[in-house]
């Protein structure tokens, strides 16, 4: 169902900011970020029905950080936030693999592009109540967090990009990034889910093993 | 061999450029003017469009920065692309707007752990982009942040693609910017600091490269504003001339 990019945004925590704050303002980000920080998750990234994760043998580990993905309907341009989801066509959990790293200050596309960086559960129909995202690893629960946690919630997210660039209708928008977000390595299968939301489970394989 | 995505009938169809330019054959092999075409940037759907910053010495120089060890890589996507003869909008608040014309490659292939001595046999074409910058809006967060380089209609793209045997070395190109006539970019492609067979090479090295893909390569120095009205034209020796107009938004 997406036709147009993956579109995620990082520093939306607002624990992980309050935790930034100083460095935000020292070299090299010198102002605390204004507009939202967004990056892109090409299509070689897109993993659906389960596909597992390849993983190279330089990567330890990985952080799988699992949010909420949006599926525009509509485009949105200029919107405001109350327009928001009359444009959101569906949604499903996701987990946005990368390559940790500490720094903001460039594009982190080596660490966050790379084939199945972006596993996908089934859309389901959008709704605006959405229950905290738990992380299972091996089973165990490894992380929970609540949406409440966003610095600029969902409709102010959109709105707000919507003002310089529109999230054309067929693009997915990502909601998010716990700042501490679990981590996991090769041979372990994740699974996403929250209620009211179809589940996601992935495993991560030495690449080898995956391709 | 040239070919442009325009828009025929309702419909974006890829005609084949004749007679030096000044005409299109359609897919079913009517002719017409090219002065009559609606040009689209000629993107295929869902690729993905990886671009350069700092990959020419003398524009990372007049920026204040040093050449990166690595490529300063980002992405772009969507709404972004406009075609030949388009209107790129500048914001009201915009007074530091500038063009940046960059060769772009497109991928043929796919390509996965390329060596640099192999990568060019997986670039099927290039294009040309004017890839604005607006720098008020500039951040140190993913930087380029894409409310700088990903907002509507601010990457025209085309006016074709122009196959890569055509066009040989890509690394052996002049390429200008001219806005209103006159030049205020005159590069060469041979001072990029990663050349396109190194940028597969990186690329490919950590993810894999489909067929469709483009990545655009950089700009040399030359930093000018531009104001609505301003007509601004891109051209790369072997490839073509990208016309652009800016406008108010």
């Amino acid at each position: 169902m997406i036709s147009g990019a993956a579109y995620g945004v990082v520093l939306n925590d607002a624990r992980q900011r309050e935790r930034l704050a100083e460095a935000f303002c020292a070299p090299p980000y010198r102002a605390p970020p204004k507009a939202p920080v967004l990056y892109i998750k090409p299509r070689n990234c897109f993993r659906f029905g389960g596909a597992p994760v390849p993983l190279p043998p330089e990567l330890a580990e990985v952080e799988v950080a699992a949010t909420l993905g949006l599926l525009l309907a509509r485009d949105l341009a200029a919107a405001e936030p109350a327009d928001v989801w009359a444009s959101v066509g569906a949604m499903c959990l996701a987990i946005d693999v990368c390559e940790p790293h500490d720094s903001f200050y460039r594009p982190a596309v080596r660490q966050r592009c790379r084939d199945g960086f972006l596993p996908l559960g089934p859309f389901t129909a959008s709704s605006p109540q959405v229950g905290e995202i738990i992380t299972d690893i091996d089973g165990g629960e490894a992380h929970r967090w609540s949406l409440d946690r966003l610095h600029r919630p969902i409709e102010t997210l959109a709105a707000e990009i919507s003002a310089f660039m529109t999230l054309c209708a067929g693009d997915l928008l990502l909601v998010g990034l716990a700042g501490d977000a679990p981590r996991a390595r090769a041979g372990q299968t994740v699974t996403v889910r929250a209620r009211g939301l179809p589940s996601l489970t992935t495993r991560l394989e030495a690449e080898s093993e995956a391709t | 061999m040239k070919r442009a995505r325009i828009a025929w009938e309702g419909r974006p169809v890829w005609a084949q450029v004749i007679e030096d330019g000044a005409a299109l054959r359609l897919p079913h092999g009517a002719r017409i003017d090219a002065a009559s075409a609606d040009w689209l940037a000629p993107t295929t759907p869902g690729a993905t469009a990886f671009a350069l910053g700092l990959n020419y010495a003398d524009h990372s120089a007049e920026l204040g920065f040093r050449a990166p060890q690595t490529p300063l890589v980002f992405l772009k996507a969507g709404a972004t692309f406009t075609g030949h003869k388009g209107t790129t909008p500048i914001p009201e608040d915009a007074r530091q707007m500038h063009p940046e014309c960059e060769l772009v490659a497109v991928i043929g292939k796919p390509a996965k752990r390329v060596s640099r001595a192999d990568a060019l046999d997986y670039v099927s074409g290039y294009t040309i982009a004017c890839d604005y910058a607006i720098r008020e809006y500039l951040e140190n967060y993913y930087r380029p942040n894409l409310r700088v380089k990903n907002r509507d209609g601010t990457t025209p793209l085309g006016p074709w693609i122009v196959d890569a045997a055509d066009v040989g070395d890509p690394q052996a190109l002049a390429l200008t910017t001219r806005v209103n006539g006159v030049e205020v970019q005159a590069g060469t492609t041979a001072d990029m600091v990663f050349g396109v067979a190194a940028l597969i090479e990186h690329l490919s090295e950590f993810m894999t490269l489909a067929p469709g893909d483009m990545i655009l390569t950089g700009t040399p120095h030359g930093v000018h504003f531009v104001a609505a009205g301003d007509e601004v034209v891109c051209e790369i020796e072997k490839v073509g001339r990208l016309v652009n107009r800016v406008a108010t938004a």
